[in-house]
């Protein structure tokens, strides 16, 4: 089926230019200059795209934001730092589709009046790198970045920035900071990137897969966007299906589809006649569903905060009945105290709290009140930081808790356990 | 320290990029650390020189991002990754295998320096787990008799 | 510029636009608390104590940075607040290794001050804590106990933006992240003990103090600091007419919120060497006497010359009032014309362009204002009256100008004390009340701290009496008025 962002996945050099520009890419430009960027911002607020890194806002109003002739240069910089655990959908757009990515570019950069674009990719990501630095030396030559494009006196340069390892550098002040040379510590707010942002310029901050939709958003026009999806979410998504599962991997689906289809369906059930128990929708910092839930959900925004939790970065983690709730929570409280920042307060000593606590459980076993103080620690670190680090711990937590309880009862008993499975 | 005249030349085509030259930190860091393998005080030093930013500031820099290193590494550095989509799939399995054969613990250099091993939290290769980045190149899907094919081919 | 009023717990305020909810509670006199804000740095936001909630807002906001906006409803008191208030307690002190008894900041630590008022629970944490290293020297004076450190990074930020040398960081990160200059280096700005004074909790201590004495039995007394003729404004610690540190003391227009090191540690002299009782050169010796036998000594060396043939040299370090009962004296008393000054002259003078001014007199411009002569265009004289002390260069003058220092007014032995035939101790500006009048034209009050050593007595006093003494009890020395 022929959907949005992954059409040429799976193609021979789908990465090339040559590839790209044969299977449409590139279709979107003369109509792009045909609008004026307020036309594109309109069409883009039309297609109901929202942001797909994890927050979910409202693409086009978000570049509604940035302020007009302020006499300082305006920044587009695209989020490739994906690091949120169970998440690889950037990745494969990085690596299969750059042109997609650098055609949507030009969209975004052109909606906001911005002729600086900065993409901030994941240290770890070299083949990514590589293919992405290729692409816009190619789509340089070609003339579909740098001065002048297509003659319409409109430029536009692309610049790669490389982290260097720390989660944090995907939230987008921390990015910011990270870029300018600094420690990706996030910025307190206001204000807002879009009005001081990188180098104290108006800034959008967007996502690969947010950018990635673009080229046929312009192409084909907002409405065929939303021939896909829901009403309040519309278009199509990519899910990134590991764990527990036949056929792990990324998943392009409307949004609206059934979990329950993603998983048995597309992914093949979970292996070796296993029982379904938990299933993380998101990316690791949402709160978690069970078996139960994960069968009824489907996968948008409102759908999934009817369950209590959220679509997130499209992450769907899967745990078969012999996971333990308790050594999977202490597995992501572990990563979120080691990829605090440690600016603020209750993040940078609640997360390794929680972290010491579950660790704890695991070797010694359990009390209520250690649960009770991890449910209180979470509380007391939720909403009250610079960013949201903290609150990612704190939705796991609550939700492992009340979800699974069974669970942790186990550990009540237990004095001087060996975990039932391996701590890493 | 110094650059090399082609590490310098590409240093020298970084600032252009950039409205302010501390904005170059972390590609001229990647630079230092392609030309030595780790970000000695030293070119931490020369680095804060070439980019007018104090020491201090490039030591923050260096220490808060997870792939500088400040000493250095094996010839092949290990990387498992131990995040929860890869640990499901036995991540702890392939550590412990890759312990085994190195006869080393994490954040360890084997005596001849040729390996060195850590754990690294999610590298985006959860639907390919459990996964392993071997300098810069992903390894996926592994088990133990696929690191062992592996480090064969380490030479 | 516009007045901007809104409410803090039910209480109307107005302020001027920008003015942030933390400033505008401050005036209302409600205490937010908080560790990283500091009123002459930027703002950092990472306590997280100051939170409040704020009608209209989604989450709790932190004071620091919200700025006061038209009709705001800002609560600080809520049973939700308090527990946030609590909660960061709680998180500040589970890595804290909570050695209070061994600590030089307790007496004068947040932790401390705000676990009595916030927290009062006994701890819940039963992991092992994150240890990092203690005893750390990091130059100028100023130890690092990194276990003991909060992270709210004011330390940096003075280093930054007021003394303006970047060379501290906060290294690594989560709980292990360490403040830090580059490796091998130290702190290095002449400002360094200001970080001492900011640090909120016992991480930074000062070389100088530590271990000296326990702040809740220091007294403080409000001074001005006579290193440099910027006279910065400054606090006495000190206990048992002993002084054990100088802090800044805020003057927006004078020296804001800081001190330099170099008048930070320029207390010593009132602690050491000093002159405790009159005395008198007996043949070459010099001998203790009583105040009656020193005015007597003084009277008979003078008895044989014309006194308008004196000459009498003040300090620039002196205070107004001691100037101005100098020149009273000199004129009316002695009837000399031969009035001059002698002045503090280092080789290689410290100075910057922020506090520290090259001249290390705390009161020129009074002497400039009286009009006293420097002492070079001293050409003879029958004898000097030396109030305080001589430069060098001026002693060497004197010196090879033959003329006998017959009378010595000082607070501490030195070459010039040595030399006089009479001497008589005096306060130092500790130890009494009186004015200097800085560089920017600035008039400040130095207050008395405590009582003078041994026999001392100001210089208004002590010619008050020789005024008595030499020309009849009638007359009044009428400076005195303000003393």
């Amino acid at each position: 089926m022929s959907l949005v962002l992954t059409n040429r996945i799976g193609l021979k050099d789908s990465h090339t230019l040559s590839v790209y520009e044969k299977t449409g890419g590139y279709q979107s430009i003369q109509k792009l200059f045909s609008m004026t960027p307020q036309g594109v911002i309109e069409e883009v607020k039309t297609s109901g795209l929202r942001g797909r890194g994890g927050a979910g806002f409202p693409c086009g109003l978000k570049w509604s934001f940035v302020p007009q002739n302020t006499g300082k240069p305006t920044y587009l910089c695209v989020n490739a730092d994906e690091s949120e655990p169970g998440t690889f959908k950037d990745r494969l757009l990085l690596e299969e589709d750059p042109h997609q990515l650098i055609e949507g570019i030009l969209i975004a950069s052109y909606a906001i009046q911005s002729h600086t674009a900065y993409i901030y990719i994941r240290g770890e990501f070299d083949l990514s790198y590589r293919r992405i630095e290729a692409a816009v030396k190619e789509a340089m030559t070609k003339g579909y970045l740098g001065k002048n494009i297509f003659n319409r006196g409109y430029e536009l340069k692309v610049t790669i920035h490389r982290g260097a390892g720390a989660y944090i550098c995907g939230e987008e002040t921390a990015l910011l900071e990270s870029l300018e040379g600094k420690k990706g510590q996030p910025r307190i707010k206001p204000p807002f990137p879009a009005v001081v942002g990188l180098f104290g310029c108006p800034t959008v901050i967007n996502n690969v897969e947010t950018i990635a939709a673009l080229p046929f958003i312009i192409t084909q026009g907002a409405q065929s966007y939303r021939k896909w999806g829901t009403e309040k979410s519309p278009g199509t998504k990519l899910f990134s299906v590991s764990g527990h599962v036949a056929r792990p991997g990324n998943y392009e689906v409307p949004l609206g589809y059934p979990l329950k289809d993603l998983i048995y369906k597309d992914c093949g059930g979970i292996p070796g006649g296993k029982k379904l128990k938990a299933v993380i929708p998101g990316g690791s910092s949402v709160p978690i569903l069970t078996a139960l839930e994960a069968e009824k959900v489907k996968l948008d925004y409102e759908s999934l905060q009817e369950f209590g939790s959220m679509l997130g970065s499209g992450g769907v983690i899967v745990m078969n009945e012999n996971v333990d709730m308790v050594w999977a929570l202490q597995n992501l409280a572990r990563f979120y105290a080691h990829e605090s920042c440690g600016q603020c307060t209750p993040c940078r000593e609640g997360t390794g709290w929680v972290d010491k606590i579950l660790r704890r459980v695991l070797l010694t076993g359990a009390s209520e009140k250690d649960y009770a103080l991890l449910r209180e620690i979470s509380e007391n670190m939720a909403g009250k930081t610079i960013c949201v680090l903290a609150d990612a711990l704190a939705m796991p937590v609550l939700s492992y808790l009340k979800k699974f309880p069974e669970d942790f009862k186990k550990y009540l008993t237990r004095q001087n356990v060996v975990p039932q499975m391996q701590i890493i | 320290m110094e650059f090399t005249p082609e590490n310098k030349k590409k240093f020298d085509e970084l600032l252009p990029r950039y409205p302010t030259k501390k904005a170059a930190l972390l590609p001229t860091l990647w630079l230092v650390q392609d030309q030595y393998g780790f970000i000695s005080q030293e070119a931490m030093e020369y680095v804060a020189h070439l980019l007018d930013v104090s020491p201090a500031h490039v030591y923050s820099v260096v220490t808060f991002y997870t792939m500088f290193h400040q000493k250095p590494v094996g010839k092949f550095h290990f990387q498992v990754c131990r995040t929860l989509s890869c640990a499901l799939l036995g991540s702890e399995t392939i550590l412990e295998h890759l312990k085994k054969k190195l006869q080393i613990q994490e954040n360890q250099v084997t005596k001849d320096g040729k390996f060195s091993l850590c754990t690294v939290e999610c590298l985006a290769s959860c639907g390919t787990g459990p996964a392993v980045m071997i300098n810069e190149s992903y390894y996926e899907n592994l088990t133990p008799g696929k690191v062992d094919e592996i480090l064969k081919g380490c030479t | 510029m516009s007045d901007i009023t809104f409410t803090i717990d039910d209480q109307k305020v107005a302020v001027l636009q920008g003015t942030t909810v933390i400033q505008a509670a401050k005036k209302l006199g409600i205490e937010i608390p908080h560790y990283c804000y500091h009123p002459g740095l930027s703002i950092a936001g990472n306590c997280r104590m100051c939170l409040v909630e704020i009608e209209k807002m989604p989450k709790p906001v932190i004071a620091c940075n919200a700025v006061a906006t038209e009709g705001m409803v800002v609560r600080t008191q809520t049973a939700a607040i308090k527990k946030m208030r609590e909660s960061v307690m709680e998180f500040l002190l589970i890595n804290h290794p909570l050695d209070c008894p061994t600590c030089d900041q307790a007496g004068e630590c947040r932790l401390q001050d705000y676990y009595m008022q916030y927290d009062v629970i006994p701890s819940r944490f039963e992991e092992k804590k994150v240890h990092k290293n203690k005893m750390v020297d990091m130059g100028s004076g100023v130890m690092l106990d990194e276990e003991r450190c909060i992270a709210c990074t004011r330390c940096i930020r003075f280093c930054q933006e007021v003394a303006k040398k970047d060379e501290l960081t906060l290294a690594y990160r989560g709980d292990h992240v360490m403040i830090t200059p580059f490796p091998g280096k130290k702190i290095s700005n002449a400002y360094a003990g200001n970080v001492v004074d900011i640090c909120p909790v016992g991480a930074l201590t000062s070389k100088d103090f530590r271990y000296k004495k326990r702040v809740w039995l220091l007294k403080k007394t409000p001074s001005v600091c006579p290193g440099c003729s910027r006279g910065c404004a400054i606090l006495i610690h000190h206990a048992d007419q002993k002084v054990y540190r100088l802090m800044p003391r805020l003057n927006p227009e004078v020296n804001q919120y800081w001190m330099c090191d170099e008048g930070r540690l320029g207390y010593k002299f009132i602690n050491e060497n000093r002159i405790v009782r009159p005395h008198i050169q007996v043949n070459g010796q010099i001998q203790a006497v009583s105040y009656e036998n020193a005015h007597e000594k003084l009277g008979q060396l003078i008895a044989n010359i014309p006194w308008e043939l004196l000459a009498v040299v003040a300090h620039a370090g002196l205070t107004t009032e001691s100037l101005k009962a100098i020149e009273y004296f000199s004129k009316n008393v002695l009837k000399t014309k031969a009035v001059y000054f002698s002045r503090n002259e280092p080789l290689n003078p410290s100075f910057d362009d922020f506090l520290i001014t090259v001249d290390k007199n705390p009161n020129q411009a009074e002497v400039d204002k009286l009009a006293f002569k420097p002492l070079a265009n001293l050409e003879k004289a029958s004898g000097l009256f030396v109030f305080c002390d001589l430069s060098e260069k001026d002693l060497t003058q004197v010196t090879r100008q033959a003329i006998p220092i017959l009378g010595s007014w000082a607070s501490n032995e030195s070459a010039v004390s040595k030399r006089a035939q009479v001497v008589f101790p005096i306060p130092t500006y500790a130890e009494q009340d009186g004015h200097f009048t800085n560089v920017l034209g600035f008039e400040q009050k130095t207050t008395k701290a405590f009582a003078p050593r041994g026999e001392g007595r100001s210089v208004v006093q002590s010619l008050r009496e020789l005024e008595g003494i030499l020309i009849g009890t009638g007359a009044q020395l009428k400076t005195a008025a303000r003393c």
